[in-house]
């Protein structure tokens, strides 16, 4: 009898909450660390890229993705959901350049995703995504910065930490902020932030940085990161 | 006959030094007999920004009603003002959505860029190809007329009273060789700061 | 024979309806001036059918007598039998009235020759120049089947109605509010300055019509042919 009926999953609790969102939230909270940093002159995302295994082969695996030229995203959180979301942002900044032939303003890409990510929580036969998402964006001569969570939740951050150790990842943030950042030094905090918790020693292939300014959004190469990494130890 | 040429219109738009005008007839017929001489086909969709529309009278309203709507949610959605250039992108994609079963419009545009005032005018046809020009573009049923005037009458770096005074010689000359156009016309002049609106008196017959 | 073999009679294919055309455009333009002492007429040189140029260098305007200018196109077939037609009968009215026809009588006559062939017509526009009886300029303008009419300006041809508009501007001060005394007279300078700018705004837009521009000037010297001006060859 019961399979007669669809219930959506999500329903609230009697305390007022979606336990599945909250679970979703724990998802990510256990996921690998993430960070966003804005700077005046542009905007970094990095995130740590560690392996269970040496045996595995890390240059096949993307945490950092861009969307279109002046957009990316980062996650923390599940990975395969994660793709999922990736393909879906590509699709609106694509649909949005075919109508208007001006790349999709970042608020408007994010205000999609995020109303992509609330439609899982309330619709039959699905769970909420299990990955916060951090966006990286140059728009109208301006740097912008959001997180996305799996309730369709979005903030805009001048530097914000995802994942594992998120608390001791902004505590830290907040005390290297300032508003004259420029986009070098946030690469470097960025990359001091993700050190904080960081288990082992940390190279070129084990994190990975993107960067967005008024060329556009760009993965830094193994390359680069090490020069960024030689400097900082 | 063609059906763009059922009601009869005739719409010009010109470049100026830092300027735009854009100029049309008013008259609404249903082939040789006129229906009505203040019927409008230039709509100010933005300040500043303005869409032409000769054509099939009944896609002239739908047009403008469906591009207004979508314009209207877009800025609201994006709290910005979008750019001609990217307008015409709209206006284009909206005609090609039906390419199989086109609104029989043939647009254009004119309008000054928001923010660097750029002067900025484009056509297109009945599926949305879209035309860039830098000089002037027409649209209608005497569009040969006016082609034969503005070719003749434009000059670079005119300015905004020169410019008025070309658009509507150019408008009420073609016009009268016209049997589906005139009837009264009216020409908006933008400028960085305002829009001037003049009703021109033409022959009623 | 077949006698019901059983095997299917074959099947004739019906016969295709073909039509012989006798018509077709060779484009060119031309325009048609007249002032107080001289009468204008111009042509563009091009000779086309459809996307093809025939030739670059066929002016479109013939001289019938000593003061008469017909300018002429369309089908160009059509355009020299006319012609031909026309000097015929220009010869015989010369011998039986023993004096050359005037441009008036000369209308006349092409009128009634167009009206001949009302249901085969001539596809030819004709314009034809000359001076009136008193030595002013005349331009008589007329559609392809004879209806005919005295003007002052006239253009004709794939690029009329770009000309035309602008010729009701500039010469019919149509829409510039300067009363009558007051209008400039129209003198053959700025008349062939003005022909020049308006052919070169058809050239521009009207693929049947450029290459050259060919213009004849009637005064009652007789009649001189300008310089070519040239126009735009794509």
């Amino acid at each position: 009898m019961s399979e007669r009926y669809n219930f959506s999953i999500t329903t609230f609790s009697p305390s007022g909450k979606l336990m599945q969102i909250e679970y979703a939230l724990m998802a990510v909270e256990a996921g690998a660390p993430s960070v966003g940093i804005k700077a005046s002159n542009g905007v970094v995302i990095a995130a740590e890229k560690k392996h269970k295994s040496i045996l595995s082969d890390e240059s096949s695996v993307s945490k950092v993705e861009p969307i279109n030229n002046y957009t990316g995203f980062v996650y923390s959180g599940m990975g395969p959901d994660f793709r999922l979301l990736v393909s879906r942002a590509r699709k609106i900044a694509e649909e949005y350049y075919l109508t208007y032939h001006e790349p999709i303003p970042t608020p408007r890409l994010v205000q999609q995703i995020g109303f992509s990510m609330q439609q899982y929580s309330h619709s039959r036969q699905v769970r909420p995504f299990g990955v916060s998402l951090l966006v990286a964006g140059w728009n109208q001569g301006r740097p912008y910065l959001f997180q996305c969570d799996p309730s369709g939740a979005y903030f805009p951050w001048k530097a914000t930490a995802l994942g594992k150790n998120y608390i001791n990842g902004k505590t830290f943030l907040e005390k290297r902020y300032s508003d004259e950042l420029e986009l070098e030094d946030a690469i470097h905090n960025a990359i001091l932030t993700l050190k904080e918790s960081f288990d082992g020693k940390m190279t070129e292939y084990n994190i990975e940085i993107g960067i967005s300014n008024k060329d556009g959004f760009r993965k830094l190469t193994p390359e680069e990161i090490k020069d960024y990494l030689s400097a900082i130890l | 006959m063609s059906i763009l040429e059922y009601n009869g219109s005739a719409i010009i738009a010109m470049i100026g030094k830092h300027c735009v005008a854009i100029a049309s007839d008013k008259r609404l017929g249903i082939q040789a007999q006129t229906i009505s001489t203040d019927f409008r086909k230039v709509f100010e969709v933005n300040s500043g920004l303005f869409l032409g529309l000769p054509g099939l009278a009944t896609d002239v309203s739908t047009v403008e009603r469906t591009l207004q709507y979508r314009l209207n949610l877009l800025q609201l959605r994006e709290s910005r003002l979008l750019t001609p250039r990217s307008f015409m992108y709209m206006v284009s994609s909206l005609l090609y959505e039906r390419r199989f079963g086109p609104y029989f419009v043939e647009p254009v545009i004119a309008g000054l860029d928001q923010e660097s005032y750029q002067p900025f005018i484009a056509t297109m046809d009945l599926i949305g190809c879209p035309m860039e020009k830098n000089d002037f573009v027409v649209s209608g049923t005497c569009s040969e007329q006016m082609y034969g005037m503005c070719e003749s009458l434009w000059k670079p770096n005119l300015e905004p009273l020169e410019l008025f005074e070309i658009i509507s010689q150019a408008l009420l000359n073609s016009v009268d060789r016209d049997a589906l156009s005139g009837w009264g016309g009216i020409v908006h002049v933008v400028e960085k700061d305002r829009v001037t609106t003049k009703h021109l008196r033409a022959r009623m017959d | 024979m077949d006698f019901g073999t059983g095997a299917a009679l074959p099947v004739s294919k019906p016969p295709l309806a073909r039509q012989f055309n006798p018509y077709t455009s060779n484009g060119g333009t031309i325009l048609a001036l007249s002032g107080e002492d001289f009468s204008l007429v111009a042509s563009d040189t091009r000779l086309s059918e459809r996307f093809r140029i025939h030739t670059r260098d066929q002016p479109k305007t013939y001289k019938l007598t000593d003061n008469v200018v017909l300018g002429c196109c369309g089908f160009h077939g059509d355009v020299l039998t006319l012609n031909k037609l026309l000097a015929a009968r220009i010869k015989m009215y010369k011998h039986q009235h023993d004096h050359e026809i005037s441009c008036s009588s000369l209308a006349q006559m092409l009128s009634t020759i167009l009206y001949s062939r009302r249901f085969f017509p001539f596809y030819t526009y004709n314009i034809l120049i000359g001076l009136d009886e008193q030595g002013k300029g005349c331009v008589y303008s007329f559609d392809p089947v004879g209806s005919y009419e005295r003007e002052t300006y006239r253009a004709g041809g794939t690029g009329a109605s770009m000309l035309q508009p602008l010729l009701d501007n500039q010469i019919g001060f149509k829409h510039q509010n300067i009363p009558e005394q007051d209008r400039p007279e129209l003198t053959a300078d700025r008349a062939i300055a003005l022909v020049r700018d308006v052919f070169i705004g058809a050239a521009e837009r009207d693929i049947n019509t450029g290459d050259g521009l060919h213009m004849q000037l009637v005064t009652k010297d007789g009649i001189k042919t300008l310089d070519r001006f040239p126009l735009r060859k794509d």
